[in-house]
């Protein structure tokens, strides 16, 4: 069953890891960037890609028996790309084979710039075609081509050995809004906190909860509370942060656990404002503050802190 | 529940460290598995199936390594399983793997767990790849804090668990983290990172890998005959709970107490502090060690402090805790459960070398996940029945 929802929203992770390669990848990278196809000896196969053990067995292989293939091969299958997206290595219809490289006897996948699905066979004769500033990747050939010959052979030789590899991960989703938490969207941009009680145990959670997991009770529109836009911080966190990626915060930063009034709800690791991270402390008195259709944070409100040794608890 | 006796065979680690670039991913876990194997004194083709474990993919940005790490894991032709439970998988890895064989369903069963956290960025990868993430320690502050409110442990607790499991570390040759300066002074100067812990009360980020191999009856009874000591595990339990509810209280989980109840149930424990030799636990912040001594009924309410500040916890003392060095001093996050348990059975085994707890018959290997939302862990023993049952 999927849930009812309120639309969709579009998300992009990205981030740029690093690969190390280890002794057998490694010295087949080093080969491309040096315009050379390397395979290992498996007893009497030679396989191409490379491993650096016997899939079959799982024997570690001897990772000095390293033979150059190709650089011509033949393809034993492939499919056509009419339409590539941006992930793809060409910008044109292309086709992805498995192309058994001449003195090997297992098959690379690469791209076969054919021009056309007409021009594609299993059986036919492909050679690569080498970019010109290569790295020591896969993507150093920059797909194969119809015939016997490489094409942009150079003397170009790589200065040390490739060890590791880039990987520049990048993955769009579209992710489904689910209607409690559009309608606490709703909420928000009119300024209501709302929560959503439990007809079973009566706990209130926050207004986009989708269910009570204790009761594993739905929550509906019907189970909608206004709560008050005041409340006491209970417990917190300071982040020094780290930087990273996509990193959005440089300076020390505090998320505080606050216990809404007049219910039991404690929502968690929420922003304040005009509270140094220096004067953070359990039992501080705060009010909602709103910022552009949500919450933007929580802001002492001059009375007394609460005094009670069970406040700090309250995490959740 | 009856079902066959399992044994621990083989233990396998590998060195772990900040950065492994001198090995691909699959060459890490297979010499964390070769090292297992040569332990168990078996080869590939012994192996009827085997359990893969690791953290989020966005780690390292391989998704399904399960199916990327067959090749060198020796799967083809093979039962391949990936288990997924947050910081715990590790331990959960093991114990799926130990269920093959307890079921009768596999003979002998290889359990691999790793991460390589230095293919990416842990922070951005717990963040779920937005800016502004807590990371774990982040987090899991406020617990602490509410731990050494409502215990009235003196501040110095957090500080000396930290030091005990440096110290233990220098005795481990596969620890990450060597600080053979280490003091309370040290620690306590070391920069604030989430209030009230510090630098040196937290985790390492490392690369690594461990590995153990399972067997059924036969095969524990035969290594013993070859003089080869089985850990005998006497019961596994994994238990989870919602993150957050209003009154949920993750310093004493629910699901801590009732994983930890099964647990010593199947084993046939009622005195954990008496009936177990050691534990391995999972304390990736300092505070952890005197919280889960107390959720797992070890220490009473309110006391596990005192078995840290008394000493007992030490790797002399009356209760030794974190002998290998612990999470503090090497955490590949996916693996880290199976560390947990792979060294508490190395303790029974008597195989711990400088850091083996004289006489242990009995261990309690243990890990947590998520918002300490996941529970997975298990007690091994010398022998099958070491109460006299």
């Amino acid at each position: 069953m999927t849930a009812p929802s309120a639309g969709t929203v579009e998300m992009t992770i990205r981030f740029p890891y690093k690969r190390s390669l280890g002794p057998v990848i490694g010295a087949f990278m080093t080969g491309l960037a040096g315009q050379q196809i390397l395979g290992i000896r498996n007893g009497s196969e030679v396989m191409c890609p490379p491993l650096e053990w016997d899939p079959k067995t799982g024997k570690e292989l001897d990772h000095g028996a390293l033979v150059e293939v190709g650089p011509a091969g033949t393809v034993v299958s492939w499919t056509w790309v009419p339409k590539p997206s941006a992930q793809h290595p060409l910008d044109k219809p292309f086709a992805l084979a498995l192309i058994r490289l001449d003195g090997a006897d297992t098959a690379l996948t690469h791209a076969v710039d054919a021009g056309s699905i007409d021009a594609m066979s299993t059986g036919m004769r492909v050679a690569p075609r080498w970019k010109a500033e290569r790295q020591g990747h896969i993507t150093d050939i920059e797909a194969f081509v119809p015939g016997e010959d490489p094409q942009g052979l150079d003397d170009s030789r790589p200065e040390e050995p490739v060890t590791m590899m880039p990987y520049n991960a990048e993955i769009p989703y579209t992710l489904p809004i689910a209607v409690n938490t559009a309608r606490n969207a709703v909420a928000l941009k009119e300024k209501r906190l709302i929560g959503l009680r439990c007809p079973v145990c009566s706990r209130t959670y926050a207004g986009e909860r989708g269910f009570c997991p204790i009761d594993t009770t739905a929550l509906t529109a019907e189970h909608e509370v206004q709560l008050p836009q005041t409340g006491t911080l209970t417990n917190y966190t300071i982040i020094t942060p780290v930087q990273y990626p996509g990193q959005t915060e440089t300076e020390p930063f505090a998320r505080c656990m606050i216990l809404v009034d007049d219910s039991d709800l404690v929502i968690g690791y929420q922003p304040v404002i005009d509270l140094p991270v220096e004067q953070v402390r359990v039992g501080v008195r705060v009010k909602l503050v709103w910022g552009d259709g949500d919450i933007e944070g929580w802001q002492p409100t001059g009375e007394p802190d609460v005094d009670d040794p069970d406040l700090v608890n309250r995490i959740y | 529940m009856s079902h066959q006796p399992c044994a621990v065979v083989g233990v396998g680690q590998t060195h772990h460290k900040t950065r492994r670039w001198d090995v691909s991913l699959g060459g890490l876990v297979r010499e964390a598995a070769t090292r297992a194997l040569e332990d168990a004194q078996m080869d590939w083709s012994d192996i009827d199936a085997v359990v893969l474990g690791k953290a989020p993919d966005l780690f390292e940005g391989v998704m399904k390594p399960e199916l990327y790490l067959t090749d060198a894991l020796g799967a083809h032709g093979k039962p391949m399983f990936r288990v997924h439970t947050a910081g715990s998988v590790g331990a959960t890895t093991g114990i799926v793997a130990a269920h093959h064989v307890e079921t009768g369903r596999h003979k002998r069963v290889l359990a691999v767990a790793y991460q390589k956290q230095s293919e990416g960025n842990a922070q951005f990868a717990l963040g779920s790849g937005r800016g502004g993430s807590l990371g774990a320690g982040g987090a899991f502050a406020p617990y602490m804090r509410s731990y050494i409110a409502r215990s009235g442990s003196p501040l110095d607790i957090g500080p000396m668990v930290a030091v005990k499991d440096r110290l233990n570390a220098l005795k481990n040759p596969y620890a990450h983290l060597k600080l053979t300066d280490i003091s309370l002074e040290k620690v306590k100067e070391s920069p604030m990172m989430w209030e009230p812990v510090r630098y040196l009360e937290s985790c390492p980020s490392s690369d690594g890998a461990c590995a153990v191999v399972l067997t059924d009856e036969e095969g524990g009874k035969a290594a013993a005959a070859a003089g080869r000591a089985p850990a005998w595990i006497l019961g596994t339990a994994v238990r989870s709970e919602p993150s957050t509810f209003p009154g949920r209280d993750p310093v004493t989980p629910q699901g801590a107490f009732d994983c930890a109840d099964d647990l010593y149930r199947q084993a046939g424990i009622t005195n954990p502090r008496e009936q177990l030799d050691c534990a391995e636990l999972y304390v990736p912040f300092s505070w952890y060690e005197p919280m889960w001594l107390e959720a797992h009924r070890i220490a009473e309410k309110g006391r596990g402090w005192k078995m840290v500040e008394s000493g007992e916890t030490a790797l002399d003392g009356d209760f030794p805790v974190n002998m290998s060095g612990g999470v503090l001093s090497s955490n590949p996050i996916g693996a880290s459960g199976l560390l947990r348990l792979a060294e508490a059975a190395l303790q029974v085994r008597g195989m711990a070398g400088e850091h083996q707890v004289d006489g242990a018959k009995v261990a309690l290997g243990q890990a947590y996940g998520a918002a300490a939302q996941y529970f997975s862990m298990w007690v091994v023993a010398s022998s099958l029945d070491p109460f006299g049952r």
